[in-house]
Order: structure tokens, then sequence, then C-alpha cells
């Protein structure tokens, strides 16, 4: 069944090898019963929708519930967002007090505190006291990679709101006017593809990262644990991401101006500014999520691989890039703490990742990667 | 051609001038002095001033920025801030052949391995073959180059200690020799970095190839009752190649990226380490110059593939 679920996915547009074999489509209360089959057969006949579709919103959300490793993927990424924000709560309350020889008595809101280091228990296996051991100076490792995720997530979100914001408004702006708002927007591109965003985001962050961290870390939440720098990465990253955003709404906001409903408004007199606001930018909504979705991924790498460089959180901080770069001195001797944050990483990445191929299958199942 | 040939000469001055001049830029608005920083408790004004003269730091920005273009042109990217008086050129060069090495392998690599991957799975599509290769490729594509170099280095270690063997985990021999201890250094930060790219080619390989499968002129070589073999590697194979060419730029982008990552973690002297080193050390012109160096290894990766797409298509005029 899973080998069938996978291949329908990713078979390209109208699969060579259509599957013969296909049992028939079963729906019930408008989600289909016979996932795997029932994606291959919306896929062999392009252009055929089935014929009890409410809306092709509903539509497309009813294909992406039938893409298994989509909804695997949604699923780990709910978690991705619920373990950082309430995990800490939870698991700062597990556990017994504790006679340690430096501190005294502690209980688990030290203990399981990211930043505390208990000197004597450095390098330990997972075990009831640590679900995950310990690091090097004996901080637990959980509780550090919760607050990596949490890291994560807040530049997710600092990027994805500069990502959708410039993308759409210079996306629809060059696609709807085009000229020079268009000129400018693919030189731009073109220079942002030549230059590898990384090593933009790897200059901007090394050069302004120490001026970054004297003008942010006396503000409250943002500032301290070294997570000073979060901004300037944030910026850095969505400077790079934006222009491929602003690409694919450029390219869908050309093909919806030719459409009926848009001359139907302007017959009608709607204004330039009404048109794309009610018109256009209600209906990039597919190609937003999507290219969204994907731009997490590489957002989340990107934070990561920075921090992996020094380039991002610093020192009493934690994120997963930081947290890979100091295990991996002792990869030899200590290999489960470069493991648990790898591994972490790699699950939520491949997870955005996936999420993006399937609503991307979802909404458009003829454009097949 | 010739038209077109111009026509892409132009953009790529056009992204040469804009990638230096946002690389130098950022280092003139660097906060801090360097000179001061240099001169440290010692401070002498004339010692200073002199000092900022020879770095042609005491020039308005449009005279740096003119100074800073024409001895790219020449080569000469500047003098260190940190090791002083040194050239920036004299700290990269070792590093050169080095990064160019390991570029160049992985690249061949991933090719090699990547484009018959794709076809294979095109054609077995919706087979068990095809199932395990798109499941390998959307990992290796999806998983960064310093996941994978962890993963492949905790394998080392496994390696080492199960059989109690001595395989290097980190390091690189002489550039461009392959004696065996040089290999067991190279091979492993080698495949590392050619896995994303491989998985790139491959990914595009089989759906360019199975796009081209169903084309008409496909079903006529086969309707001919031609050899199926003559009919892919004739007729679909080639026509599936070309829009391979067009990521090659893209790819050489991902191999600069994974560089900085692969040459750190598996502690490889190429120009990546170079530039991370220079970043600690806050040495601006070292940085600089790696990434001009490194985007305009991409811009000629993304002219050459321009010029190979409109040799393999001459459809293509003008892009």
């Amino acid at each position: 069944m899973d080998t069938e679920d996978k291949d329908s996915e990713l078979a390209s547009p109208g699969a060579m090898f259509p599957d013969s074999s296909m049992s028939p489509l079963i729906f019930e209360e408008g989600v289909a019963v016979n996932g795997a089959e029932a994606a291959g057969q919306v896929q062999v006949l392009p252009g055929q929708r089935p014929q009890k579709s409410p809306t092709p919103l509903r539509d497309s959300l009813r294909r992406l519930r039938r893409d298994k490793r989509a909804m695997i993927s949604l699923a780990i990424i709910v978690l991705f967002v619920l373990i950082p924000l309430f995990g800490p709560l939870i698991y700062q309350h597990i556990g017994g007090t504790y006679q340690s020889a430096l501190n005294g008595r502690i209980g688990p809101a030290q203990y399981h505190n990211p930043f505390w280091q208990e000197l004597t228990n450095q390098d330990q296996l997972p075990s009831s006291m640590y679900w995950l051991g310990t690091d090097a100076i004996g901080r637990d490792i959980l509780a550090r990679l919760m607050q990596g995720m949490l890291v994560s997530l807040a530049v997710v979100i600092m990027v994805e709101i500069i990502d959708i914001g410039l993308g759409v408004l210079v996306g629809v702006l060059a696609g709807f006017f085009g000229g020079w708002i268009d000129q400018l927007l693919a030189r731009f591109t073109d220079l942002m593809f030549a230059f590898p965003g990384l090593l933009f985001a790897i200059l901007l962050t090394s050069i302004f990262g120490n001026s970054a961290d004297d003008a942010f870390s006396h503000i409250p939440i943002i500032g301290p644990n070294g997570n000073a720098r979060l901004v300037l990465v944030s910026i850095a990253l969505a400077i790079t991401i934006w222009p491929l955003m602003a690409r694919y709404v450029r390219g869908q906001t050309l093909q919806l101006k030719e459409q009926q409903f848009v001359e139907a408004a302007r017959t009608a007199g709607t204004t330039n500014v009404r048109i794309m606001w009610r018109h256009i930018i209600p209906n990039l909504f597919s190609v937003v999520v999507v290219a969204a979705t994907l731009d997490m991924s590489a957002t989340i790498i990107g934070e990561a691989g920075l921090s992996f460089l020094g380039l991002g959180v610093q020192a009493p901080g934690s994120s997963i890039g930081l947290m890979i770069s100091d295990a991996s001195d002792a990869i030899a001797v200590h290999p489960w703490e470069v493991i648990v944050p790898s591994v972490a990483l790699a699950v939520i990445v491949l997870a955005f990742s996936f999420l993006g191929d399937g609503l991307r299958d979802a909404f458009d199942p003829r454009s097949k990667d | 051609m010739v038209q077109f040939l111009i026509k892409r000469f132009i953009g790529l001055i056009f992204v040469v001038i804009g990638v230096t001049f946002i690389t130098f830029i950022l280092g003139y608005f660097a906060p801090g002095d360097p000179i001061r920083g240099m001169l440290g408790n010692h401070f002498i004004p004339s010692v200073y001033l002199s000092l900022k003269h020879s770095y042609g730091l005491d020039l308005p920005w449009y005279q740096q920025y003119w100074h800073f273009l024409t001895n790219l042109a020449r080569f000469n990217f500047g003098l260190s801030f940190v090791t002083q008086n040194r050239p920036v050129w004299d700290i990269l060069k070792d590093g050169v052949p080095v990064s160019a090495e390991l570029g160049l392998w992985a690249l061949t690599i991933s090719v090699l391995v990547g484009v018959p991957v794709g076809i294979v799975s095109a054609l077995k599509a919706n087979t068990w073959v095809d199932t395990v290769n798109i499941g390998a490729m959307l990992v290796l594509y999806a998983l960064p180059a310093f996941v994978l170099a962890i993963f492949a280095q905790l394998v080392i270690v496994w390696f080492d200690t199960s059989t109690g063997n001595t395989w290097p985990v980190s390091g690189w021999g002489n550039p461009w020799q392959y004696t065996l201890s040089d290999l067991q250094l190279k091979i492993v930060p080698i495949l590392v970095l050619a896995a994303t790219e491989a998985a790139l080619y491959a990914r595009l390989a089989r759906n360019s190839m199975l796009e081209v499968l169903r084309q008409d002129y496909v079903r006529t070589a086969r309707a001919k009752g031609m050899r199926e073999r003559t009919v892919i590697y004739r007729h679909a194979f080639r026509n599936a190649m070309i829009p391979l060419i067009t990521i090659f730029g893209l790819s050489i982008g991902l191999l600069v990226t994974g560089a900085f990552f692969v040459e750190q973690i598996f502690n490889i002297p190429g120009i990546a380490q170079v530039s991370i080193t220079s970043i600690n050390a806050r040495d601006y012109p070292v940085m600089q110059a790696t990434v001009v160096l490194l985007a305009i290894a991409v811009v000629i990766g993304n002219l050459i593939a321009d010029i190979l797409y409109s040799v393999a298509d001459p459809r293509i005029k003008v892009a």
C-alpha cells in the first residue's frame, strides 16, 4: 500500500504507465476511502475533475488528506510547533529533586532548564532524569532541543512574514503592471540566483553579527540568551529567499490577469488596486502556500547552518545547528549528542519539504514535480 | 547566436557588478575601524593615517569601490586586515586547488551517478526500483549538507570502533594525489558533497525522461519497429538531457554552499574553510574575496550552461 501510494504521488505529468488495475473511487462525505488509487485517477485524466467537487479548495484539501506522506509530515510539523511552545512548561515540572554536589538540592525547574549546567552530570546517556541525556557541560539535551526548535520556529515566522509580504507585493506589481518593476525584479532575481543565498547570509551575519548583539541584546524576549542575532539572521535569510516567491507570484499573476473574471471586473469599472486586492491576491493562495512551505524548510536549514558556523545563536543560547556544532567536536566519543539534534533537524526539514510537495500535488495535480 | 552571447554577456557583467558592489558595500559599512584594531594600544596618529592610506580606506566610497573592482580584474584582492601586509590572495591561494578538486570530483560523481539513476527510474517508472530511487533522492535532496556530513562521520566512527580500523574522520591529503591514504581522506567528503547534487540531477533526469518518452517521435520510433534500446538511447536520451544543462549553474551554487559545511566538518583546507577562519577573525577582505570568487564561479557556471543549452537546442535563440 505504501509503495503504491508513493508511486502515484511521484509520477510525472500524466505518468507513462497509468495503472490500469485501479479500483473505483469510493467517496464518503467528500473523503475518498481508497487514497492512493484515487490520487492516481485524478492524475491519469488531467483536466477532468471528479464530478462532485464543491470548490477547488475543498477538492485540493481532499487530495491532500489522502496523501499519507503529507499528512504524516503535517502531524510532525504540528508537533514541531507545539513541543517548543508547551514542552518546556511540562518538562520542567517532571522529575524529583536531586542532591547536586555543586548546587545543593535542585528540582526539574533547574536541571530541565536549557541553560542550567550540572557539571557533575556531563555527557550522560538518556535516563529517567535526563530524557535525552546531557551535553558536554551537563545541560539537558531535550531542554536544549526544545529551545532550539523554538528558535527555528521564531526564525521561520519572521522570515515568512518578510518573504510572503515582499514576495506577494513585488510579484503582483511586477506581474500586473510589467514595465520597470518587472525589469527590476528580473534583474534582482538574476543577481540573487548568481549569489548563492547562503553565501550572502554568511557575509551579512558575519559582518553585522556583533553590532546586532550590541543593538538587540538588551531587548526582552528576543535579546537575551545569545538570541540577539536572530533578527539579523532572519533578515539575511529573507533577503535571499523572497525573490523566488516573487517569481512564482509574478508567474501566477501573469496567468490570472488574462482570465475572464479580471476582464469582467475591469469592464465593470473596478480600479486596478481593487482588482489586485479582490481578484488576484485571493487566487494566489495555493501558489503562496506551496512556496512558503518549501521556503520554511530552506529557512530552517539556513538558520541551523548559520548557527552551525557560529554566525547565528551565540554561546549560552541553543539552536539545533549550534547543538550539532558543539557536539561534533566529540563525535567519536559521544556520538549520541550529535545524533539527537541531527535527526531532529532531518525529520523537521523532511517534513516541511514533503508537505510542500504534497501541497503542490494537491493544489495542482497536473504539475507534479 | 552572437546576439544571444552578447546579451548573456551583458547580463553577466551586470551580475558581477551587482555581486561585487553588494560585497564591497557590506564591507564598507562594516562596524569598527580595522586600522584602529590593528594598532591596538599603540595608537600613533601618523602611523594610523599612513596605514589608512596604504589600505586605501581614506578615499570616498566610490573611489574605494573602483579600486576594489580594478584590483579584482588584476586578481589582486587587497591586503588582509588581520595578518598584516599579507595579500589576501596569498592566504587564499593554497585553498583554491583543494576546493577545486573537491568541487570537480563532487560534480563529476553527481552527474555520473545522478543521471543514470534518474534514467533507470524513468524507464522503470512505478516499480519498486523507481520507488526506492525516488525515496532516496528526496531524502538526499532535502537534507542539508552538514547533516549528511555528520551522519557520514558517525558511520566512519562506527566502522572504526566495530572493526578496529583507523579510517580517518577528517582531513585532506595532498591535492590531486590519490594514494591509498589520500583516497581514504577524500572519498567521504566528495561523496557527501556529491549527494545533494546527484539527487538533483536524478530527479530532473527522471522527469525529463518521462516527459520525452511521451512524445510523438518516440511513439513513431517504436511504431517503426525500432529496437527499444535504440529508441531509448538514440531518440529519448539525447533529448531528455537538454533540460539538465539548465541546472548546471544551480548545481554549482549548491556545491559552493555545500562546500562551506563539508570543508568545515571534514577539516579540509579549502577556500571555504579559510573564509570561515577569516569570519571568526573579522578579516573582511579575505571574506569579500572568497564571496566574490565563489559568486563568479557560479556566474561562469550559469554562462556555460546557457551556451551549452543554445548549442544543444538550436531552437533557443535568446533566453
